[in-house]
């Protein structure tokens, strides 16, 4: 039980720091492939986490789409780019003390959350989540699931007039 | 199961809107290559049916779909102003489209996929209706600013408007989430109660959550110092697409402010009035002194739709009735200004679309009397003058900030108003008094024509029935549940 509980909690710190490293490696990269590669761990890190919180559907769908969806867009990018090793693709942060404050007000805000937030704490069902969450999207959840459908017919529409060239070209 | 959870009645003109962007897309599928006319025909018979069905609907939904959309008037009054906004961009639209050889069906589909956002923005009583309508609505809008990708400024405008509007977008999720979190729930009802019931309205999550809901939603309104993007995203765009723009989603995103903050706007308390307080006071003078010297009507436009944002904050801080349907009256008339005077800009626009100079309006009074007495029209009701509806719109949103006991934001706004008098004048200056510079004459183009003299119409019928239509906008707002 004791090395049980270890293990576990050796696991959770580990997904932990390598989340947060990566994370910090994806900002402060100079190159963006190593970004891109540091952003997968990153991705991979919060799944983890997620499985953690015995969220099982989210973890699932947060590897197959961000990781997946990341890799991809790696491997495309390669692909697509000659010398993309050696070529200095500018990543700079400008601003940089404008910025702080913003940043150190949303820190301050949410640390301030961590504080006096009213934690609550449920335990986890021994049963996957998905059959929760299927009759959720099609009870309660019904119109925003729709909607989402809609918005990604928009992205459709959107997507093809942008690809398309400028002047038709006529196909008789 | 129970059928009644599913009213469709409340969500019947989204549907409509839905439904005809389907056969819009499949209308210029079948109408040959260089046609567009019957995908505008078909767009502009779906407006005109979802505005028949939201007459029709007005005010009987109530709340349904497990407490996520409400057919109130509220939604009714805002969808009848998103499809009017939407029928007078499409009947004017094309005449700019051929110029510009950007003619294609997909400018009527993506209109109609905006509307139809909105429409959820509007009903939306739940924040995830309101942030899925709010998405639908802007990623449309993303592809109409860069609809004309010969230009690189609108290219510039609509990469612009997708890395800031995305940016935006993440805090107003991750203000949910933080709400959700505190509340365990996205339903308003549930949260204006917690607010109402809580000692502390910003305890916890609730402070940081409330505030990235404030970013996400006044980024929409273009509120200072969430404007940056609004006037190169209105100078890039096509200018029948920054019409649109700068009127339906302005709208949009306060409806979807009401919905989310007029119920809790008293249980907030000192530090949101501090905030709002600053942020109106930000925007209407940044707007209107930034407005003061541009070159280009576009840039002014897009300066003088920033003060306005700025105006319309004083009826959210308010927080009264009045406040709130004063709001209503104010962009009832405000979408009908602002789409007239885009309108006109691109109308009598002579030196191709990269330049929108202010001296293009010069002799226009002479020339083209009655463009001209509609674009005074349009100025006058910006500033504010009387008999126009511009004035009422003021006057009830002013008159709520008083009656909340704002006096010295009223007396700001009026100094602001008193400002942008210039600006405005200063094109009727240019139309009547300056000296013509041999420009080419103005094309005429019966349609759009037609629209430019629809939004006169209502900027001055509006001003001559203001307390009825008062009355309309004081129902819609006692209807939200």
């Amino acid at each position: 039980m004791d090395l049980l509980h270890l293990l576990n909690q050796g696991l959770f710190w580990f997904f932990v720091v390598m989340t947060v490293v990566s994370a910090i490696v994806v900002v402060f990269s100079q190159r963006v492939i190593y970004s891109a590669f540091a952003l997968l761990f990153t991705f991979f890190g919060v799944a983890a986490l997620y499985l953690f919180l015995a969220a099982d559907f989210l973890a699932a769908s947060q590897v197959l789409i961000y990781v997946g969806g990341i890799l991809t867009l790696i491997i495309f990018g390669v692909f697509l780019t000659a010398k993309i090793y050696t070529m200095d693709i500018p990543q700079q942060t400008h601003q940089r003390y404008l910025a702080l404050l913003p940043v150190v007000a949303m820190l301050g805000l949410l640390t301030y959350g961590l504080f006096t937030a009213d934690w609550k704490t449920v335990t986890p069902a021994a049963e996957p989540t998905t059959k929760d969450l299927g009759q959720l999207l099609l009870t309660t959840y019904l119109v925003p699931f729709e909607v989402a459908s809609v918005l990604l017919l928009a992205a459709l529409i959107g997507a093809v007039r942008l690809a398309r060239p400028m002047q038709e070209e006529d196909r008789d | 199961m129970d059928l009644s959870r599913f009213n469709l009645i409340t969500i019947a003109t989204p549907l409509v809107l839905g439904a005809g962007v389907l056969l819009v897309m499949l209308v210029d599928l079948l109408s040959g290559r260089a046609n567009r006319r019957p995908a505008q025909l078909a767009a502009l018979a779906v407006v005109l049916a979802a505005a028949a069905v939201c007459l029709a609907t007005w005010n009987t939904g109530g709340v349904s779909f497990f407490g996520q959309v409400s057919g109130d008037g509220f939604a009714s009054f805002f969808n009848l102003i998103f499809l009017a906004v939407a029928f007078l961009v499409i009947l004017a639209g094309p005449a700019y489209l051929e110029r510009n050889a950007i003619h294609f069906g997909e400018y009527y589909s993506l209109v109609l996929v905006s509307v139809m956002g909105m429409a959820f923005m509007a009903a939306g009583t739940n924040l995830l209706v309101i942030f899925l309508g709010l998405e639908t609505m802007s990623l449309a809008l993303y592809v109409l600013a860069g609809f004309n990708p010969a230009r690189q400024s609108s290219n510039e405008a609509s990469l612009k408007y997708l890395l800031l509007g995305s940016f935006a977008t993440g805090f107003l999720v991750f203000g949910i989430a933080l709400v959700y979190g505190q509340i365990g729930s996205t339903d308003l009802a549930r949260f204006s109660a917690y607010l109402a019931g809580a000692g502390d309205p910003f305890a916890g999550y609730m402070g940081a959550g409330v505030a990235l809901l404030l970013i996400g939603l006044t980024f929409k309104m273009a509120v200072v110092p969430f404007h940056f993007w609004s006037p190169d995203v209105y100078d890039g765009a096509p200018t029948v697409v920054s019409a649109f723009m700068s009127a339906a989603p302005k709208a949009a995103a306060f409806a979807a402010a009401l919905r989310i903050f007029y119920a809790p706007a008293e249980s907030l308390g000192l530090p949101w009035e501090r905030i709002l307080w600053i942020l109106a006071a930000l925007t209407m003078t940044v707007g209107n002194l930034s407005a003061l010297n541009q070159a280009s009507i576009k840039r002014m436009l897009a300066y003088s739709s920033v003060a306005h944002a700025g105006y319309l904050l004083l009826g959210i801080l308010a927080g009264n009735e009045l406040g709130a349907a004063g709001i209503l009256f104010y962009l009832a008339s405000y979408v009908f200004m602002n789409v007239g005077a885009f309108t006109v800009a691109w109308m009598v626009n002579r030196r191709g679309e990269g330049r929108y100079d202010l001296g293009d309006f010069a002799q226009l009074g002479f020339r083209r009397p009655l463009l001209a007495a509609m674009m005074s029209v349009f100025m006058l009701g910006l500033i504010g003058i009387p008999p126009l509806a511009g004035f009422f719109g003021k006057l009830y949103v002013f008159t709520a900030a008083v009656q909340a006991g704002y006096v010295w934001l009223v007396v700001i706004a009026v100094l602001n108003s008193a400002v942008s008098v210039f600006y405005y004048l200063r094109v009727m200056v240019i139309m009547y008094m300056r000296e013509n510079e041999a420009l080419k004459d103005v094309d005429r183009i019966p349609a759009t024509f037609a629209a430019v003299a629809a939004c006169a119409l209502m900027v001055i019928l509006l001003g001559l029935i203001p307390g009825s239509v008062l009355d309309v906008a004081r129902a819609a707002v006692a209807s939200m549940p």
